[in-house]
């Protein structure tokens, strides 16, 4: 988030309210600010669809903003009856009568000559898994399945500790590559690599998921994806050809303890 | 400012220092972010340590390479501090930009404490004179490629400074590893930092503990200068990763005659490589950092160039996409070890002062890569013509580096003619080869084969050239374990290795009988896989891109007059519309504004 751009709009748009602009100023600049703050307000730059997704329905609020009061539409419609009929604007009007179709050939003719994009796949980073896997004969129900060692946290903290230190060595034998020496999914390969690893540091990936996911990511890797993961292309090896179930529950261990964050509890069913 | 004030600010110092102690434990650092792949005890051999290549820095040796100190001396806090925060780029060494100053001097004082050599006041550290960079010229450049031929840098960088020079196979470092000559046409994988003045610093200090001399006092500055102009130059000044993700074949209605010549107006795509780690074969350390790609197309054919750097090219042995690998093995440190009794494990001598006969004549001298390569007119007649000279310059960053072969004579290494000693480099079992990618069938909707040679439902082909038989042929796979020769005519291909660089030829047709076809217009999902025989690359233990797309112009570009001329005229019409109708009603209203 862009705290500065997003309060820049904001102040200018409670400067606009002193000088009592007429209701068609107040909507451009409600549609200027918005825009501005979707397209510029955010550090992750916000997809083209998505803004074009709420300009449209930033659009049709002040639009119906607009028409609601019939003062208030009396208010847009004057100075536009205005500009398009009073011998006054003749000469603007005919300006704008024909910039407004030469911007539209422009557009036409910039996206004709444009150079082709790559297509891109949307994928689901974390879909939904599977009732249940199957990991070397074992059979894992991963709606209820926990992590066999947790408890040993509480239970046996030497045990735990030893668990966690296998953990850290499958992790640096096999992970870094690509999840990285930090866990921040900026290992030595990812600059070859579409669609970039997962961030465990992001409290958006491991914090909300249970253990029971990760194994499961971690056993079946790319090609236990659904197709809404985009199995083709991710990176990811299924790591049941590697590991044994124990390593793959230890090193889940060691990737919350090395990021200091918990894994989110089994829900309750009431 | 009075004695109580400083005693209270001091009081407060205190205070807030207190807890920072507890944090910037450099041991408790070290064992937390160092520990794995540097050794609990520093010398280098943590648990990472053997899938990694170059290997972890062994701290107890007290020898680090990227330093702004003198040749063989100690790096300052500063250097090290450098290191740890920024990394070190295209190696296993990452920045910690999690940790804060404080924290990374504490780990520095804690590596520190693994040489003894730290402790010695006789050995502290004294920074060289680093200036601030004159700006680039040609004419540093050009004379810097004089000065580099002169000095001896062609010998391990090569001519064109792609990292294969001829004695480059048979480098190690002070631990007897191999270690590579740095290709210093890919700036944004030098160690020390790709920028002028980094790599001023590195001409100067050299890199302890690898052949890399430091230049300080051995050449005058402006002759170091020089070289970094030329060195600049030969990336045609790309210092960013230059990668993209499409390849576009541009569209031409001449033959497509497989020859150097046919690509010269098509764009390059580079692609990064990275090493197949996913299944077993898994290739820790791939030696080939980047592809470059080419295509161009007629009604009838497409055909692409690949270009990438390597070493030496490997034209002993086979090699084939099915040969099988070993989920990950020792083998190069077993090759290590063969380089090592064949150079005579000379560290100290390595570099000429020793005299040691040997039937590999003029090893230092004139031999020069591409002189090796002709001299066995490997590529018989298949050849491509040999305009080499000014083709090998045409590089592809896109800068013209002319091409003139490796001088011997006098040089920086003291005895021209001193030979060092015999170098019998290991007889590579398995050759060069590369293969192009693409799904057996054009894929319908989002749907794409698994990149690592597709899947059970979604089969790829594979465009393949061996260039130890400098043939090519196709194949089909399904998966890793279902990988066999097609039935499709192979595609025509040629192969070149010159100055460093392998350039491969294919063509096939646009529309062949059954399957995949390159229709103009659409996105082909490509992928590139290499093997570098010398780093016993083989089957599934590769160096490989994921997918990327190939585009192939339409050789008609349809005129956008007519488009542009209908929306404006539509939209133009609409406005005359809505103007019309709005003076309409206003003139019919008019009674009624009156009237109110």
């Amino acid at each position: 988030m862009n705290v500065l751009v997003i309060l820049a709009v904001v102040a200018a748009l409670i400067g606009l309210r002193f000088v009592k602009p007429g209701m068609l100023v107040w909507l451009a600049a409600w549609w200027v600010g918005c825009y501005v703050a979707l397209r510029y307000g955010f550090s992750t730059p916000v997809p083209v669809s998505v803004i074009k997704l709420y300009m449209g329905i930033v659009t049709l609020s002040l639009t119906a903003y607009a028409l609601a009061d019939s003062e208030r539409w009396a208010q847009v419609r004057d100075p536009l009856t205005a500009f398009m009929t009073e011998r006054r604007y003749q000469a603007w009007l005919v300006v704008v009568a024909l910039l407004i179709p030469a911007l539209f050939a422009v557009r036409i003719y910039a996206q004709m000559t444009s150079d082709p994009q790559a297509p891109s796949f949307a994928r689901t980073v974390h879909p939904a898994p599977p009732d249940s896997i199957t990991v070397h004969d074992t059979e894992y129900p991963l709606g209820t399945q926990d992590n066999p060692y947790r408890h040993l946290e509480n239970d046996d903290p030497e045990a735990f500790a030893g668990r966690v230190v296998n953990g850290r060595q499958i992790y640096y034998e096999n992970c870094f590559y690509c999840h990285g020496d930090l866990m921040a999914g900026d290992g030595m390969f990812i600059h070859g690599l579409n669609p970039i690893p997962t961030s465990f540091q992001d409290p958006g990936t491991i914090p909300m998921l249970r253990e029971a996911f990760l194994f499961w990511r971690i056993a079946k890797g790319a090609p236990g994806l659904p197709e809404e993961g985009g199995p083709w292309q991710s990176a990811m090896p299924a790591w049941e050809q590697f590991l044994t179930e124990e390593e793959m529950w230890n090193v889940i261990l060691f990737l919350y303890e090395f990021t200091d964050s918990k894994p989110r509890a089994v829900e309750e069913l009431h | 400012m009075s004695g109580v004030a400083k005693s209270l600010t001091l009081l407060l110092l205190v205070a807030v220092a207190a807890p920072l102690t507890a944090q910037t434990d450099g041991q408790a650092i070290y064992a937390k972010y160092c520990s794995q792949c540097h050794g609990e005890n520093g010398d280098g051999q943590g648990i990472a340590a053997r899938f990694l290549k170059p290997e972890p820095r062994d701290f107890t040796s007290g020898k680090y390479k990227i330093r702004s100190t003198e040749t063989g001396n100690l790096p300052t806090d500063a250097d090290l501090e450098r290191v740890v925060k920024i990394g070190l780029p295209y190696t296993s060494m990452p920045a910690f930009p999690n940790l804060t100053n404080a924290q990374v001097s504490a780990v520095v004082g804690h590596l520190k404490t693994f040489s003894a050599d730290f402790e010695d006041p006789e050995l502290a550290p004294e920074p060289i004179p680093l200036p601030s960079p004159p700006s680039y010229s040609e004419e540093g450049a050009a004379k810097g490629r004089e000065v580099y031929e002169a000095t001896g840098c062609a010998r391990c960088h090569g001519t064109l400074g792609r990292g294969d020079g001829t004695s480059a196979p048979t480098l190690t470092d002070d631990w007897g590893n191999h270690i590579r000559a740095a290709n210093l046409s890919m700036p944004w994988t030098f160690r020390g930092g790709g920028t002028r003045q980094d790599i001023f610093r590195t001409m100067s200090t050299g890199f302890n503990g690898t052949p890399m001399p430091g230049f300080y006092g051995a050449l005058p500055e402006e002759d170091i200068w020089s070289i970094v102009d030329f060195i600049v130059s030969l990336s045609g000044n790309t210092v960013e990763e230059p990668y993209a993700n499409l390849v576009r074949s541009i569209a031409t209605r001449e033959s497509l005659e497989l020859t150097d010549d046919l690509f010269s107006e098509a764009p390059t795509t580079v692609l990064p490589i990275v090493g197949q780690i996913i299944e077993p074969g898994r290739n820790f350390y791939p030696s080939i950092i980047a592809v470059g790609v080419q295509a161009i197309h007629n009604h009838k054919d497409v055909a692409f160039r690949l270009r990438w750097h390597d070493m030496r090219a490997e034209t002993a042995g086979t090699n084939a996409p099915d040969l099988p690998a070993p989920l990950w093995d020792d083998e190069l440190a077993a090759l290590g070890q063969l380089e090592e009794t064949g150079s005579g494990d000379d560290e100290e001598g390595f570099w000429g002062d020793e005299e040691a006969g040997g039937d590999d004549e003029d090893f230092w001298g004139e031999a020069t890569v591409s002189e090796e390569a002709d001299s066995g007119d490997f590529w018989g007649d298949d050849a491509a013509p040999d305009d080499a000279a000014g083709e090998a310059g045409d590089d592809f960053w896109g800068e013209e580096t002319g091409s003139e072969d490796a001088g011997g004579g006098d040089d920086f290494w003291g005895e021209g003619d001193a030979e060092p000693a015999a170098v019998t480099t290991p007889e590579t079992e398995f050759s060069d080869a590369v293969a192009l990618q693409f799904p057996l069938e054009m894929p319908q909707g989002i749907r794409l084969p698994y990149f690592l040679l597709g899947d059970t439902q979604n089969a790829v082909q594979l465009w393949h050239a061996d260039l130890g038989a400098n043939a090519s042929s196709a194949w089909v796979a399904r998966g890793s374990a279902a990988v066999s020769p097609g039935d499709s005519e192979p595609p025509k291909m040629t192969a070149r290795y010159e100055d460093g660089e392998w350039s491969v030829l294919f063509k096939q047709p646009r529309r062949p009988q059954t399957g995949l076809t390159f229709e103009e217009g659409a996105f082909i999902p490509l992928a590139v896989t290499v093997w570098d025989g010398f780093n016993r690359e083989r089957g599934n233990r590769r160096g490989l891109t994921p997918w990327y797309h190939l585009y192939l112009e339409p050789l008609e570009k349809p005129s956008s007059v007519r488009p542009m001329l209908k929306a404006g005229l539509g939209v133009l019409g609409l406005e005359l519309l809505i103007i019309g109708f709005v003076r309409m009603r206003k003139r019919s209203r008019r009674p009624d504004v009156l009237r109110s």
